[in-house]
């Protein structure tokens, strides 16, 4: 069929080069596309446990300054109940101080107000890590798509292994067995003889 | 007519810190009957079950949006005309335009302070 075409055949030869080129580039980026692409889970699972992390510390601080601000009413009002006693037998001044005194305390309730407030910065960061996290699953998809179409798939591919990524996240991976507990700590401290 | 300090109020939020701030917030200005949701589907099962009178809602959340939840509180004869503000990070025009077209009573935007929360409550309770 090709004969009397040599230009077609041409061509046809050169688009053949083009696309053995083409496959080799791939070939030489297919492992880091598998190691990308293999590492992308784990990179997510450390951001949803960013979410975790945070939502567990803004929740103890929470708990903290509830107790704070249930202790203050109870305060107030026994303040209250000491300056009207104080009024009723007639010592004025020392009801005029107690009552000073507890309004100023008072100011300190629109300061626990303010750290409960600021503590919803934990919602906006957990909602952008949630969007980063849709982000990452899109593009490990696409990679995916990527090994599979160019059949970039390696078996001697050691994706945990390659680049400033894969050391960053087998730091992050290590910080998950290496970080201890201050019970566990103190326990390895006694053992070694501290009090 | 202020607001009764009485009132049932549902927060409705998926982060269950936020859903902790606005009910600590509120009681903070008085109002102790305070329920919470996950999300809007759960809202309006609570709202059907229970009389509200004041709904504060997110509007990103899963099974059900805020947005959404409001629709479908406007369009439910018996609660349409509960007050409803709307807490979002979300501080695009359009979707404000969007919540002022579907009968939202005010709007905040994320992060606000306990103030800012008593004024809109105060406009909407005027």
């Amino acid at each position: 069929m090709l004969n009397g075409s040599p230009k077609l055949y041409d061509e046809l030869g050169e688009l053949a080069r083009y696309l053995e080129t083409a496959m080799r580039k791939m070939a030489d980026v297919g492992a880091p596309m598998v190691a990308g692409s293999a590492q992308l889970p784990q990179a997510t699972a450390h951001l949803l446990d960013l979410n975790k992390m945070t939502e567990a510390g803004t929740m103890e601080v929470m708990r903290l300054t509830e107790i704070i601000q249930d202790n203050r009413a109870m305060a107030a009002k026994e303040f209250a109940s000491v300056v009207s006693t104080l009024e009723a037998v007639d010592c004025k001044t020392l009801a005029a101080r107690l009552g000073k005194t507890a309004s100023e305390l008072a100011q300190d309730d629109k300061h626990l107000m303010d750290i409960m407030t600021a503590l919803s910065f934990q919602d906006l960061v957990a909602q952008r890590v949630k969007k980063l996290v849709t982000i990452v699953e899109d593009v490990q998809c696409k990679l995916v798509e990527l090994v599979v179409v160019f059949g970039l798939k390696q078996e001697s591919a050691t994706p945990e292994t390659q680049g400033k990524a894969g050391e960053m996240l087998k730091q992050l991976e290590a910080s998950k067995s290496t970080a201890i507990k201050q019970d566990l700590a103190d326990e390895l401290l006694s053992e070694f003889g501290f009090k | 007519m202020p607001a009764d300090p009485n009132m049932k109020i549902l927060v409705v939020d998926d982060m269950s810190t936020m859903r902790r701030i606005v009910k600590n917030i509120m009681k903070q200005l008085g109002f102790a009957n305070v329920e919470e949701a996950e999300n809007g589907q759960d809202a309006l099962d609570k709202l059907r079950a229970d009389s509200f009178g004041f709904v504060i809602s997110d509007w990103n959340m899963p099974v059900m949006t805020g947005i959404e939840l409001l629709r479908a509180i406007r369009a439910d004869d018996k609660l349409k005309g509960i007050p409803v503000l709307m807490v979002t990070a979300e501080a695009q025009k359009e979707n404000l335009v969007e919540a002022i077209q579907a009968g939202v009573s005010n709007y905040i935007v994320k992060p606000f302070s306990a103030e800012i929360l008593q004024e809109k409550m105060n406009k909407i309770f005027k």
